[in-house]
């Protein structure tokens, strides 16, 4: 068994016929991280002792003809800014270099009693902030298509990992697009399911109003079975809620599915436009189109759909992360999780402590959003910024509310680009903040109204991967799942 | 666009150190991204209520209730310094 033909399926299949064991395939996951992940860097730290014991629990459940689940022995690799007990969670900062952590999060949990396996924990912008992994204060990690291009991010580190075989799936987390667009500029699939579907808890937070757990695979179906695995209602998440049965959400019928309506956003395709200071490459263009009209051959029902506020949401976006962020990251104080060693600040008081550790502890990317994030909160400007976007983003909701509302023939799902471009070379961008914001625009607005939105590549021929973006109702992953998967099991048009 | 005092507050609110060569890159960043939200000022929001979380779920409470524990769980471990089961902290005055 090759480990990039390696679906969850044919996994569990493998596994049950006994064509191998969870502790080969995990040991051969290991020599080909060894090799590999030179070129690539996704991980930032290993997980082999507790990876081999997960793999041999598996096992010996398979051996002993015990019932497992489908996500038994399956090696996954989880972003770094998800807490798993006794070990590494940096988030890709200085000032988390030696934080180990004391506790599992509550999608680690949940699936650590599937007994799935953690090869290790993957590279990552800073506390999640960047769009390209270029913001890591530890490596660079690489796209697998063409290693003088970034991964996207922030999540680069999971989608490279599952892009090129150093997993079978990933974890990793979503507050703007941050497993969306790494997941199209690396060619595998990326969900962002609805705020509350998966608890937050143990996750490093960034900005808790947008932030969700997502999931990365090869194909839809697995990120549907990891995202059924670990959504549902959590007591340490007073914002989760449960998702519905399992059995539903894994259940697919192409019938039911042709009858969804198809929305086309026409804002996300005026994105020409220069009064928001961007645009969207030709390929990405033209490579959706052939996604639309390949539906429409099969006999998809698409309406032309307007989101007035589309514009927006880049600048409500980051007056609210900024803010959320700057409450957030005050906790990283350089006394408590880990301290940054220098025998001046020994002698000093409490608030050059702060000064020093911050400000030698965080890099570039999160000093300029913490200042922002002061910026947007403080007296005087308040109103103008913060309480501003507040209500703007209410409007960007109510934009969905009323495309989606099925009194007044809405539709079921919004089919959009990912990203305006695809993954740009390593450097471009890293000294233009709002260029780099900008790769963004497109996933943003999910985020600001807590729709569920996957990933999805396009099948093209050749070239760097594109994606296409499905965003479904509030917790309707299975309408997205449904149609995904329809795209990814009928439609070819290389 | 930001003055040099404007940033050197704003670092002090957020408690961060910077460098001389920081300053002119960030003073320059922040003022083109404050000058793109600008773009906000045109969005008509008269009696819109603000959307304050990322769901409108409301109220969840739990009930409060009383009990005694000395377990720490792995909190002092996670600790940078400890000394006999306390926390260590530099000196603060």
């Amino acid at each position: 068994m090759h480990l990039h033909d390696l679906t969850i399926k044919k996994f569990h299949q493998g596994l049950l016929n006994k064509e191998f064991s969870a502790l080969e395939i995990t040991q051969d996951f290991f020599n080909w991280i060894e090799k590999k992940d030179q070129e690539i860097g996704a991980y930032l730290s290993l997980n082999k002792d507790l990876a081999v014991r997960q793999a041999e629990e598996a096992d010996l459940k398979i051996a002993k003809n015990e019932p497992v689940s489908l996500l038994a022995g399956v090696p996954l690799a989880v972003k770094d800014n998800l807490l798993i007990d006794g070990l590494p969670a940096t988030a890709a900062s200085k000032i988390l270099k030696d934080y180990t952590a004391s506790y599992d999060a509550t999608v680690i949990k949940k699936l650590k009693s599937s007994g799935a396996v953690f090869l290790g924990k993957t590279n990552m912008d800073e506390f999640a902030m960047g769009s390209s992994t270029e913001n890591s204060a530890f490596q660079q990690t690489k796209n697998p298509h063409d290693l003088t291009r970034v991964p996207g991010g922030s999540s680069g580190g999971s989608a490279a990992a599952v892009a090129a075989h150093l997993a079978v799936a990933a974890l990793g987390s979503d507050t703007g697009g941050s497993v969306r667009q790494p997941a199209a500029f690396c060619g595998v699939a990326g969900l962002k399911p609805t705020y509350g579907a998966v608890s937050r808890f143990g996750l490093i937070a960034m900005a808790s109003s947008l932030d969700q757990i997502g999931v990365f695979a090869k194909n839809i179906e697995d990120a549907a079975l990891v995202f059924s695995e670990i959504g549902g209602r959590d007591e340490f998440d007073s914002t989760s809620v449960d998702i519905g049965l399992k059995e539903e959400i894994l259940d697919f019928n192409s019938e039911k599915t042709k009858k969804l309506t198809i929305g086309l956003p026409k804002e996300y395709f005026e994105f020409f436009d220069s009064s928001c200071g961007g645009s969207i490459d030709k390929s990405v263009i033209s490579a959706i189109e052939k996604v639309v009209s390949s539906f429409k051959s099969f006999g998809f029902e698409f309406k032309e759909i307007s989101l007035p506020h589309t514009k927006y949401a880049l600048s409500c976006y980051y007056i609210i992360m900024t803010a959320e962020v700057s409450a957030n990251l005050a906790r990283f104080d350089g006394i408590r999780y880990s301290r940054i060693k220098n025998s001046e600040s020994e002698m000093r008081n409490l608030k050059d402590i702060y000064f020093e550790q911050r400000g030698n502890g965080f890099g570039d990317e999160v000093k300029r959003r913490l200042i922002l994030g002061n910026f947007v909160l403080s007296s005087g400007y308040y109103d103008a910024y913060y309480h501003k976007a507040q209500k703007v983003r209410r409007l960007i909701k109510n934009d969905f509310d009323n495309v989606f509302n099925p009194s007044s023939g809405g539709v079921d799902i919004i089919l959009t680009p990912v990203s305006p471009t695809p993954a740009f070379k390593i450097g471009e961008k890293i000294n233009d903040p709002l260029s780099m914001y900008l790769s963004d625009i497109f996933t943003i607005p999910a985020n600001l109204a807590g729709l569920p939105a996957i990933s999805i590549p396009i099948k093209t021929a050749g070239g760097m991967p594109i994606g296409f973006q499905l965003i479904g109702k509030p917790f309707r992953e299975i309408d997205i799942f449904a149609v995904g998967q329809y795209y990814e099991k009928n439609i070819s048009h290389v | 666009m930001l003055t040099k005092e404007d940033l050197e507050h704003l670092a002090e609110l957020a408690r961060i150190e910077l460098k001389e060569k920081e300053e002119k890159k960030l003073q320059k960043d922040l003022s083109s991204i404050l000058d793109y939200f600008q773009e906000l000022q045109k969005v008509n929001t008269e009696n819109i209520k603000p959307m304050t979380g990322g769901t409108d779920l409301v109220s969840v409470v739990r009930e409060d209730f009383l009990g005694k524990t000395d377990d720490t769980g792995k909190g002092p471990e996670a600790f940078p310094e400890q000394e006999r089961g306390f926390l260590r902290v530099p000196p603060i005055f």
